[in-house]
């Protein structure tokens, strides 16, 4: 027999010279690391990959393989240990994972990435962005009360971005609505280049999952019960919705005109059927059709009525809790099986999009149920929070926007045109992680639950050194993994990278206080690459000019 | 101003180009223009085959080298731990005001002098102390801490250059002696001007006596003291003399006629310096060790490490030779001893094998802290296949409140040396290497001198001792790194690297230096092997308890009455060494806890101070036996600041590499920050107990792991401290963001107060009661010094 170690009574074969690390990937297990590479060798810097063996924490990617070695990987107390080292990274760690307006989005849409796509314009993508988070995108773009614009770091600085109008701007550009521009007469007479528009408008073609071969019914036509549709039938389900009203949309056709135009409404709906939704209007629950009948056609029903009426609500056999359905708050669910509720049936939220949000979070619930996962609302994404900026630190972010003031329409009516959109967007600061979605310890930080603000400290300023070349450098999110100290060493880079000072002071730096680039002529490219963080990314011109 | 780089050259030249000088060449560059020029810098980056990246990593992690010219002369204040318990704080910043030193900034507007901390100078029972350049000077009062400037810039003035004490003299035994010691705490209070003035006057007397220069005498609390040694007569012992009563002195003992010469009045006040008991009689006594105050002090002591101390020329190999010196080496190597038989010929040659079987019966292990078993670590490098490994003498004591090392190598070099080429002859190296601080420069200078001279004797180099084994051995000055006493992090150090601990295994015993075989052991250790050949395993492990054997050296400071430096056999009760050996904490207060095992070690209160001082009974109780500081600490000392201030310590000093140990003791100095000013929170308390554990368990090298000791023992032991502290109260009254300080109806008006209040927050009211200004008052202390009526209280 080949020799092995054993992890978590797992027995894995290890070759000499194997470190534990290694030996477990090979057959696929999952040990963290931030500071390993494999062609570093063990950096023993994070600390993340501790394993336990003879009762003691040690790391999995210097510790080499010896045959009959018992190690414990998944237990509680590693975990804590990885999770601890994650924690006291974050404690350390100066940045946004994701940037405040889209944490303060209900619907969590990636607004700093749309806004980039509007500038670069790339409508098509960054409608793909607006429609992974919003339905009814045109009326929220219209209607929304715009948290997202009060966490806007612009604001601090004149005014917030105008997100609610770009929204807009891209969705009334789907639904061929949206305006261009004048042929004489604006003032911003930048010249557009590779920015050129997609043609439009055109029928943005649906998002088509492969089916999941179930069924769910959402009862009511408002916000949330189209949002829950929405969000059910992009996972795959097929999804039935009916509304006692002939025109879906509940509260929103008693807008005026002025306010919602009936177009909008009518091309969202129209996107939704699009979708393969299926609609039955004029269909009164309980009178035209009875509970028992919509579960005997599906396998689960999403309740999204608005406010019910005590007397109905026993009709249906609904246990009430004070003027509202009973409802368990963490997963949705009524006092029937089968049945989960959203919207004012079950708490009564003033703002559009915080019901749109709430049908979308019962949505999952039932999503959850369908595919046999444990039914709980989904966890917020996991960011690192870098809290109010100073009037410094908030200028290293302007240097990278456009220093111009915001703009208004010069057709109010009809919105933000092309050549505005692309302005206003340009004033975007950029105030999310270059990183985020491909950054280890993000990644690692969800896996592992930590707590980013477990240890209050003194926040380090926030730097960021945008490089001549594309390189740009924030200090405040380097974890001194040393890998691209490391990787400029073995390209005997004429400067390199080094670590500078010792103990909690130390930083990694181009030798001589020369500017970090000049330290890496010809591993630019390799040492972003390998950044576990944000702390070295290119800019976003470097990235859209390379091939 | 334009730097002048021939320097660089020339010392390119001289040192080498490989990318491991880089230390040594920094070192050279640092000492020669004060700090680290950009341009000399990159010269040498130009001339060898050191990269940017390696001189600036390097020159950046080394506490030695600064890249901004400092002052004139550099004033180093130490931090160690029996400084930090008398004050050295409140020193640091009474220098700082009187210099007009801004914030933020270390030298002066005129560029007269750079304030830095150090570490620790191991002086600890002279504490707190101070050096300026090359001078040290024992207890320095905050009130008085400019004076030591004015001091200083007055003997400069006068021409006063620090003359050497470092030629040979022979003196023979048998000749009436006056012995000094001559250790750097000794000269730090003076005794390297005694020493001369000595001399000077036995020279013109003519009187019959020859000045001899010891090492430690370890009874650093009286010093500066000498021995008056006459054949066939008790010695006589003075202790703490001025320069011109060591010239009376002279006159005194060895011309016929000194009784007439002396006036009534000097009599009375030689009198007054014959060391006597500590109630002030004025007994005149031929003090011999039968002295109360010494018979306790010396009485449990075993001196095998310090054999012979304050007898023996640090440097006269002759008399090391004669006291049975490399008599253990000669028979590891099955050569005659270099003196003669002397009934040591009956033994038999020592081969390798049975001379690591001889260190394992004796039981020793090692001294650094861990006490890891010598003879195991040998074993496993002298078992590595290949011819080319090394042992290296650990000699980089950081711990602050630590100076045994330095005192050994100060005092016998030779031993040290001998027990190092044992080492080598063991494992089968041949080249040996001495790690020592660069702070500790009368070692470096002793060890030096000492190579040199068995050199010239032909028995260092390609003959061993005469025997067919090549040895060759180097002397390496650490740059000011704590973590470099680990030994993957020494190692790292001496390849020119930035000292970054690796994991082990592999242990360096199995690929150390340059990836061959090292053994690395702590100075103590190698002191003692030689007297283990010498007199046999069984005598060795006569003393001490079950798991651990032998004697233990200890530096014995802090709030003790008789601080020094003591060898006890394992085993001794921390009552026995505080009260019996120590005199007990000074009258009036009360005995609260020993701090043992400097930043990696723990607290051990007084109500367990009859735990037997050996490796597994101090681990039992959450501390180590480290290296051998041992602090003691009465009623006044603050527990949760002592926690914070060796977690500042071991803070300060994490290399920075593994997230545990650079941002876990972060996050735990910020826990007791709070508490120290009165910010903390319920729940901090909990956080700084799981956090301590897991910075504990996670980090990678022993740094990391032990430093939450300090925070876990006193957590353990003095929890309604911590609490406390919560409450926004600071039972000791140390913490100066929790207390206040109020003058209380004994006040005569006398003025003093106002008079040395350094910020003006007492307004000067004479006859009549005094007032703080609480908004103004920094809490520096000075009132409460200078009160003749103890009116000044802290609340």
């Amino acid at each position: 027999m080949s020799a092995s170690i054993t992890i978590d009574n797992v027995r894995v074969p290890i070759t000499p010279g194997q470190t534990v690390l290694q030996a477990a990937r090979s057959i696929g297990l999952d040990i963290p690391t931030l500071c390993y590479l494999e062609k570093c060798g063990p950096l023993n810097s994070c600390l993340v990959c501790l394993v336990k063996i003879n009762g003691k924490l040690v790391p999995s990617c210097g510790l080499v393989a010896e045959p009959g070695m018992v190690i414990e990987s998944e237990t509680e107390e590693v975990h804590e240990a990885r999770r601890t080292a994650l924690e006291l990274l974050f404690s350390d760690h100066v940045g946004d994972c994701l940037s405040p307006c889209n944490r303060l989005c209900p619907l969590g849409l990636n607004i700093p990435l749309m806004l980039r796509q509007i500038q670069a314009g790339q409508l098509p993508d960054a409608s793909a962005t607006l429609r992974a988070s919003l339905p009814l995108a045109g009326v929220l773009g219209r209607l929304c009360h715009h948290p997202c614009e009060q966490g806007c770091r612009r604001g601090h600085w004149d005014e917030p971005a105008a997100i609610r109008d770009l929204e807009r701007h891209v969705a009334d550009w789907e639904m061929g609505l949206a305006t261009t521009p004048a042929a004489t007469g604006t003032t911003q007479t930048q010249p557009l280049k590779h920015r050129e528009p997609a043609p439009g408008p055109q029928p943005v073609p649906p998002f088509c999952p492969s089916p999941t071969g179930k069924s769910v019914t959402v009862v009511g036509a408002g916000p949330a019960g189209l949002t829950a549709a929405y969000s059910l039938a992009r996972q795959g389900h097929r999804v039935l919705v009916v509304d006692r009203q002939p025109r879906a949309g509940g509260s929103l056709l008693k807008l005026p005109e002025a306010e919602l135009p009936a177009k909008v409404l009518e091309a969202e709906t129209a996107l939704l059927a699009r979708m393969g939704i299926q609609f039955r209007l004029g269909l009164e629950l309980g009178t035209t059709v009875t509970m028992d009948t919509l579960l005997g056609e599906c396998d689960a029903v999403l309740l999204a009525v608005g406010e019910l009426p005590s007397v109905e609500a026993a009709r249906l056999g609904l246990a009430m809790s004070g003027p509202h359905l009973r409802c368990d708050p963490n997963t949705a669910r009524t006092s029937l099986a089968n049945v989960f509720a959203a919207g004012a049936a079950v708490k009564s939220v003033p703002q559009l999009v915080r019901a749109m949000a709430d049908g979308r979070s019962a949505a999952e619930c039932v999503h959850r149920f369908l595919t046999g996962q444990r039914v709980r609302r989904p966890e917020k994404p996991f960011s690192s929070v870098m809290g109010r900026l100073s009037p410094g630190e908030l200028k290293q972010f302007l240097a990278t926007a456009s220093a111009a003031r915001g703009v208004s329409p010069c057709d109010r009516c009809a919105g933000l045109n092309r050549v505005e959109a692309v302005h206003e967007a340009a004033r975007c600061l950029h105030c999310d992680c270059r990183s985020s979605g491909n950054c280890v310890l993000q990644h690692y930080a969800q896996v592992y639950g930590a707590d980013a603000g477990r240890f209050r400290a003194e926040r380090r300023p926030f730097e960021q050194q945008a490089q001549p070349g594309g390189v740009i450098f924030e200090p405040g999110k380097c974890i001194l993994c040393g890998i691209c100290v490391r990787l400029t060493e073995l390209a005997r880079e004429p400067l390199g990278l080094t670590f500078i000072g010792r103990g909690f002071d130390v930083r990694v730096a181009a030798p001589f206080n020369a500017a970090i680039e000049e330290g890496l002529r010809r591993t630019a490219e390799e040492c972003v690459r390998h950044c576990p963080t944000g702390a070295l990314a290119f800019s976003d011109k470097a990235q859209l000019s390379s091939p | 101003m334009p730097v002048d780089l021939k320097f660089v050259d020339e010392t390119l030249e001289r040192i080498g180009r490989k990318p491991e000088a880089v230390i040594p060449i920094l070192q050279a560059l640092q000492d020669h223009y004060g700090f680290l020029p950009e341009e000399a810098l990159r010269r040498v980056c130009d001339q060898s085959e050191i990269t940017p990246a390696a001189a600036a990593g390097v020159s950046s992690f080394y506490d030695m080298f600064r890249h901004q010219p400092m002052g004139k002369h550099v004033i180093h204040i130490c931090r160690g731990t029996a400084c930090h318990v008398n004050g050295a704080d409140r020193v640091e910043e009474a220098l700082r005001r009187y210099l007009k030193i801004p914030k933020g900034q270390d030298t002066d507007p005129a560029g007269e002098f750079t304030v830095e901390q150090v570490a620790c100078l191991g002086c600890c029972t002279l504490a707190p102390v101070v050096r300026i350049d090359h001078t040290t000077f024992g207890h320095v009062a905050a009130e008085k801490a400019d004076g030591v400037v004015r001091e200083f810039l007055s003997a400069r003035e006068a021409g006063h250059a620090p003359r050497s004490t470092e030629e040979l003299m022979r003196v023979e035994d048998r000749q009436p002696q006056i012995r000094i010691g001559l250790g750097s705490c000794c000269m730090a209070k003076g005794s390297d001007d005694i020493f001369h003035v000595l001399r000077e006057a036995v020279e013109r007397s003519g009187a019959p006596v020859a000045v001899k220069r010891v090492g430690c005498v370890g009874m650093c609390h009286r010093t500066p003291m000498i021995e008056i040694v006459r054949p066939g007569q008790p010695s006589v012992f003075y202790a703490g003399l001025s320069p011109e009563e060591a010239r009376e002195l002279v006159a005194r003992h060895f011309t016929g006629r000194w009784r007439w010469r002396l006036s009534r009045w000097w009599s009375r006040a030689m009198e007054s310096l014959l060391l006597e008991e500590e109630d002030g009689t004025l007994e005149r006594s031929a003090m011999d060790e039968r002295e109360p105050s010494v018979s306790s002090f010396l009485g449990r002591q075993v001196h095998i490490a310090t054999e012979s101390f304050g007898k023996v020329d640090p440097l006269d190999l002759d008399e090391y030779v004669a006291h049975g010196g490399f008599s253990a080496l000669a028979r590891c190597l099955g050569v005659p001893a270099p003196a003669g038989d002397g009934g040591a010929g009956a033994q038999a040659p020592l081969e390798a094998p049975q001379l690591i079987e001889t260190i394992e019966k004796s039981g020793l292990r090692g001294r650094g802290g861990a006490g890891f078993p010598t003879a195991a670590k040998w074993r496993l490098a002298r078992q590595q296949p290949g011819d080319v490994k090394y042992v290296i003498c650990n000699g980089d004591e950081g711990d602050p409140g630590a100076f045994m090392d330095r005192m050994l190598l100060e005092s016998f070099p030779y031993r040290i040396l001998e027990g190092l080429a044992i080492a080598a002859v063991a494992v089968g190296a041949h080249e040996g290497i001495f790690y020592i601080r660069h702070e500790y420069p009368l070692a470096v200078k002793r060890v030096r001198a000492a190579i040199k001279i068995c050199r010239q004797r032909g028995w260092l180099g390609d003959r061993l001792l005469g025997a067919d084994y090549p040895f060759h051995v180097s002397i390496k000055e650490g740059a000011g790194a704590f973590v470099c006493g680990e030994e993957t992090a020494l190692i790292a150090s001496l390849e020119g690297q930035r000292g970054m601990p690796r994991l082990r295994p592999p242990f360096p015993a199995q690929q150390g230096l340059w990836g061959k075989p090292t053994v690395i052991n702590n100075v103590e250790t190698l002191a003692l092997v030689p007297w283990i050949i010498r007199n046999g395993p069984a005598a060795f492990a006569a003393h001490g308890t079950a798991t651990s054997k032998g004697t233990k050296v200890f530096a014995l400071a802090g709030n003790v009455l008789r601080g020094g430096l003591i060898e006890i056999p394992m085993g001794t009760t921390i009552r026995e060494i505080v009260e019996e050996i120590g005199g007990g904490v000074r009258p009036g207060r009360k005995f609260k806890a020993v701090q043992i095992g400097g930043p990696s070690g723990g607290c051990v209160p007084a109500r367990l101070a009859d735990t037997p001082v050996d490796f597994e009974s101090l681990r039992a109780v959450g501390a180590i036996m480290g290296s051998g500081g041992l602090v003691v600490l009465d009623d006044s000392a603050c527990m949760v600041d002592i926690a914070r201030y060796f977690l500042q310590f071991t803070q300060n000093q994490s290399c920075g590499k593994c997230t545990f140990c650079r941002i876990g003791t972060r996050r735990m100095l910020d826990i007791l920050d709070r508490l120290c000013t009165g910010k903390g929170q319920p729940r901090d308390l909990g956080e700084l107990e799981r956090l301590a554990r897991q910075v504990g368990a996670g980090s990678l090298c022993g740094l990391g792991r032990t430093a939450p000791n300090p925070v876990l023992t006193t957590l353990e032991h003095f929890r309604g401290e911590y609490e406390a502290h919560l409450r926004g109260r600071c039972p000791a009254g140390k913490c100066t963001a929790l207390i206040q300080y109020h003058i209380n109806e004994r006040c005569t008006g006398c003025t003093l107060c106002a008079q040395h209040c350094p910020v003006d927050a007492i307004p000067l009211t004479p006859y009549a009661r005094h007032v703080i200004d609480p908004a103004k008052c920094t809490r520096c202390d000075s009132c409460r010094q200078v009160c003749p009526h103890s009116a000044v209280e802290v609340r």
